[in-house]
């Protein structure tokens, strides 16, 4: 009974996890980003609105996060638990790290491209290849959850 | 992971772009002290501590080498950071083997004796090599030969140059990996410092010029009503 309800946990933890890590991933990245567009905005007088635009891109983590649950949610049975454990917290954990690291990767982006505007467009590459391996997860999670129960 | 303490101040700090190429600070020492209260103020006083290692043209004259040493001492017990302490010994070593050209440039035939005139591992070395031009470290530090013959030949502008372009390369390959951290910020203002200080060299130097100009000008204008 007690490894059953275990089981059972696990299922909720995984099921809900890739929201959740997702949207701290985000905030933090969101978090890194904005300062920076913040600290570029009281150097210069103008153009503004892109910074912020790139500050918000760790923000599609989340969005992930959300569509993998989607996917995931369903009766939470002790035959399922393990896998929606597994495929929510690996899911999750790609969306954290990438969100952070792609906060950073934004964050020098607005810091060169300040320093350097017409770098704006290339100084983005970096951010969108973060993305690239995101997607990977997500897509491959999604991929995975139609094996479940 | 990277660390992110001071991202809003570094990209509220301008690019210095290249040092000799400077006409003048991309941002005032007003400016920059401003956003320089984003660090904590334990983060300030470390910064303050290095800036006073380091420059010493604004501290009192009658402070000697031996403060000098003890002052670094004292950083180097309480900073473990890998990156500062480089900053710090790197150019403290800098200022050792100047130190001992100048020295020898002088008249000194021996190495000081009973008095604390350098810090850091080179200065027994130097001591023991004190005649060779480089004291053998050419291996170590590339310039030093030709700072000795800059030194012997009194150019100190091209002496000057040859230092802070060598002091800059150095802070350059020591802010890898660092963009948004407390070292970050470290050497983007030592290298403030040296963009100021070398602009500062030009404005005296134009300053000179002008008044020899002047100087000239006047010169003519007494030959007209001789």
């Amino acid at each position: 009974m007690n490894e059953q309800l275990y089981l059972l946990v696990l299922g909720w933890v995984g099921l809900y996890a890739p929201v959740a890590l997702g949207a701290i991933g985000a905030s933090i990245g969101c978090t890194i980003a904005g300062q920076a567009a913040i600290g570029a905005m009281m150097e210069l007088n103008g153009g503004y609105g892109r910074y912020v635009g790139l500050a918000a891109l760790p923000s599609s983590m989340s969005i992930y996060g959300i569509v993998v649950m989607f996917v995931l949610n369903r009766p939470v049975t002790p035959e399922n638990a393990g896998g929606l454990f597994g495929i929510g917290i690996g899911a999750g954990l790609a969306f954290l790290l990438s969100s952070i690291y792609q906060g950073i990767c934004c964050a020098s982006a607005i810091t060169g491209s300040k320093a350097k505007p017409e770098i704006f467009g290339l100084s983005l590459a970096p951010a969108a290849i973060v993305e690239g391996f995101a997607v990977f997860a997500l897509v491959f999670a999604l991929v995975a959850a139609a094996g479940l129960q | 992971m990277l660390k992110t303490k001071y991202v809003t101040l570094m990209a509220s700090l301008p690019p210095l772009g290249k040092l000799f190429a400077a006409k003048q600070t991309p941002i005032s020492r007003i400016k920059l002290e401003n956003r320089l209260k984003m660090l904590t103020e334990e983060d300030a006083a470390r910064l303050k501590q290095i800036e006073n290692l380091i420059h010493w043209s604004h501290l009192p004259m009658e402070r000697t080498d031996a403060q000098i040493v003890d002052a670094a001492k004292q950083f180097f017990q309480e900073v473990s950071n890998q990156t500062l302490r480089a900053v710090i010994e790197s150019r403290l070593d800098l200022h050792t083997v100047i130190a001992a050209l100048r020295r020898r440039q002088r008249g000194d035939q021996e190495p000081p004796q009973g008095e604390v005139w350098g810090y850091g591992r080179w200065v027994s070395y130097i001591e023991r090599h004190w005649r060779e031009p480089g004291f053998r470290l050419e291996g170590v530090f590339r310039w030093v030969l030709e700072a000795n013959r800059l030194l012997a030949a009194k150019e100190s502008v091209a002496l000057e140059r040859l230092l802070f372009g060598t002091v800059w390369e150095q802070l350059n390959l020591l802010s890898e990996g660092h963009y948004f951290d407390f070292e970050a910020v470290v050497i983007y203002v030592l290298r403030w410092d040296l963009v100021d200080r070398w602009t500062r060299y030009n404005s005296e130097a134009a300053v000179k010029r002008f008044n020899k100009l002047v100087d000239s000008g006047m010169e003519e204008f007494r030959n007209v009503f001789a």
